[in-house]
């Protein structure tokens, strides 16, 4: 493969990436430039056989249709995958069985450096917080800019590098870093999280019983399996208790509000 | 006393569409797309009220995350109140973080079913069958239709949210219901946020010991009986208790959950 066709592979991989923002966010970027099909088509173009490209895109398409990321936990790196394994397998000359054998494992190499990713660029999201309580309101957006420079440099690097080296390179690659480290990513990206939850505790709970609400909410979300909008009606309901009991009379009032239901307002106090 | 032009909010909007994921990041996801989003037009609303705007800057760098696409709604709605506030309308703090907290959970799960999971992979397939045969034309017709539809709905998500806020500011001044409404949002969002950070925070254990011929996997059948979720509840809640009784700060905080992982995956408990 040339230097120029690996760039540009490595470019549209960047494009397609999960969170660069250049193609209207995730929806132009990574839900459409990042999807399979689309890479196959791009990549076939660029390497000179738009159909082998397209049905390579096609089989790879077919193994991951229907992934979301729910809450930023990437199941495989779908872009990753579709963006290494297509041009591997066209420039091998193998077909759609080779593009999507490779695209497996590539997959996986692919959420190890989207959970670093994550967990380094929380250190923008400090920085921007001094210039929070600067109030400097300029430099905040710059910040956020700057998570993108490091997408940058990790996807177009290792794309274009992989591309160009060829597949025993990625093999190597994956055997260097050792499983611990892999596993050490995933372990503390897995339980990050937990102090973006505190520090959201820390500002709503004003008294301290409050406490016992987030508790019922986690307790019944991983016990019983439910949906969170299942979970907003039960809340709906809990505050709604809490409201009318609270404010007797008078609460009526914001109980009406709370539920619009009309049975509620005819109960007596409800003076409008 | 300054308000936003229409010009404001289209700009703030299409930031969003822009911008919303591009320095995701575990700790706070959204957080700073979010208060990127609304940087600019606090910087004109406070004008020279430094102490106004560092203020409003940091209520929105905290944790949000939700599906971006629908949830388009959701900053538009706080960019709604936080002029109202900046203006100096009765809307407390309490208000906003919790609007935004109650909201970002039931965005996440309708967006992430409805769009990514149903709406998307419809569109694929009828790529996929478009481009069976190697023609590119299942690949275009994907591109731009789901594109196309998609940013419409986050564009115009935004400016309807904003809209709405408004009218619910009005609903809150006019009625006199606001501390009912608070109390009763405050709730909503703690129990929200217990369930999506349930689903969000984990750490699994793998350690498992030999009782004579049994072995015993310590999270399934210790952990998970008593209380699915309970290291990562525990943890949620030993970091608060840090946070906010002990007034650690956050980089001790990140330092001592990679040192929990740098001590426990090596030794294999988890």
């Amino acid at each position: 493969m040339q230097l120029w066709q690996a760039l540009l592979i490595g470019l549209f991989a960047y494009l397609g990436r999960n969170q660069v923002p250049w193609l209207f966010g995730t929806t132009g970027g990574f839900y459409a430039m990042g999807r399979p099909l689309v890479a196959g088509a791009v990549i076939g173009l660029i390497m000179g056989d738009v159909s082998t490209g397209v049905l390579c895109g096609v089989a790879v398409q077919a193994l991951f249709i229907g992934q979301i990321v729910p809450g930023g936990a990437l199941p495989s790196d779908l872009n990753f995958a579709a963006y290494l394994g297509i041009p591997l397998a066209m420039a091998a000359g193998g077909g759609s069985d080779v593009a999507v054998a490779l695209a497996m494992p590539l997959g996986t190499l692919g959420v190890a450096l989207h959970n670093f990713t994550m967990t380094f660029n929380s250190v923008f999201a400090h920085r921007a917080d001094r210039y929070a309580a600067e109030g400097d309101a300029d430099k905040i957006p710059l910040m956020n800019l700057m998570g993108t420079v490091v997408h940058f440099i990790e996807r177009v690097g290792l794309v274009t590098l992989i591309c160009y080296f060829g597949s025993q390179f990625a093999g190597d690659l994956i055997d260097k870093i050792p499983a611990v480290i892999m596993n050490f990513l995933a372990v503390g990206g897995k339980m990050l999280p937990a102090l973006g939850f505190a520090l959201l505790l820390k500002q709503i709970v004003s008294e301290k019983w409050m406490i016992v609400l987030f508790l019922a909410g986690w307790v019944l979300n991983k016990s019983v399996s439910m949906t969170t909008t299942a979970l907003v009606i039960i809340a709906a309901a809990v505050a709604l208790l809490f409201v009318m009991a609270k404010g007797n009379g008078s609460a009526n009032q914001g109980a009406a509000v709370a539920s619009s239901n009309q049975t509620l307002t005819e109960e007596g106090d409800y003076d409008e | 006393m300054s308000k936003l032009t229409k010009q404001d909010v289209s700009k703030a909007a299409w930031y969003w569409t822009f911008f919303h994921h591009c320095c995701q990041n575990y700790e706070r996801m959204m957080g700073l797309a979010f208060c990127s989003t609304l940087a600019k037009p606090l910087k004109k609303l406070y004008g020279n009220d430094k102490k106004g705007l560092s203020e409003a800057l940091t209520r929105n760098m905290t944790f949000f995350n939700t599906e971006p696409q629908l949830g388009s709604l959701i900053p538009g709605m706080t960019l709604a109140l936080e002029e109202a506030k900046a203006n100096g309308e009765p809307v407390e703090a309490e208000v906003i973080n919790s609007t935004k907290s109650a909201l970002m959970g039931p965005f996440a799960g309708i967006g992430d079913s409805i769009l990514v999971g149903t709406y998307n992979p419809i569109l694929l397939s009828i790529g996929i069958g478009l481009s069976a045969n190697g023609s590119p034309l299942g690949a275009i017709f994907f591109y731009l239709t789901w594109t196309i539809s998609v940013v419409l709905l986050k564009y115009f998500g935004f400016i309807k949210g904003y809209s709405m806020g408004m009218d619910a500011v009005t609903t809150l001044l006019n009625s006199g219901l606001k501390d009912k409404i608070v109390t009763a949002l405050n709730i909503v969002g703690l129990i929200v946020i217990g369930g999506v950070a349930s689903t969000t925070v984990a750490a699994p254990i793998k350690w498992s010991f030999n009782a004579g011929e049994m072995v015993v996997a310590i999270q399934s059948s210790i952990l998970d009986k008593i209380l699915p979720g309970l290291v990562p509840l525990v943890l949620t809640l030993v970091c608060y208790w840090l946070m906010s009784k002990k007034n650690w700060s956050a980089n001790k905080i990140i330092l001592l959950i990679l040192g929990i992982a740098a001590v426990c995956v090596p030794l294999g408990i988890m």
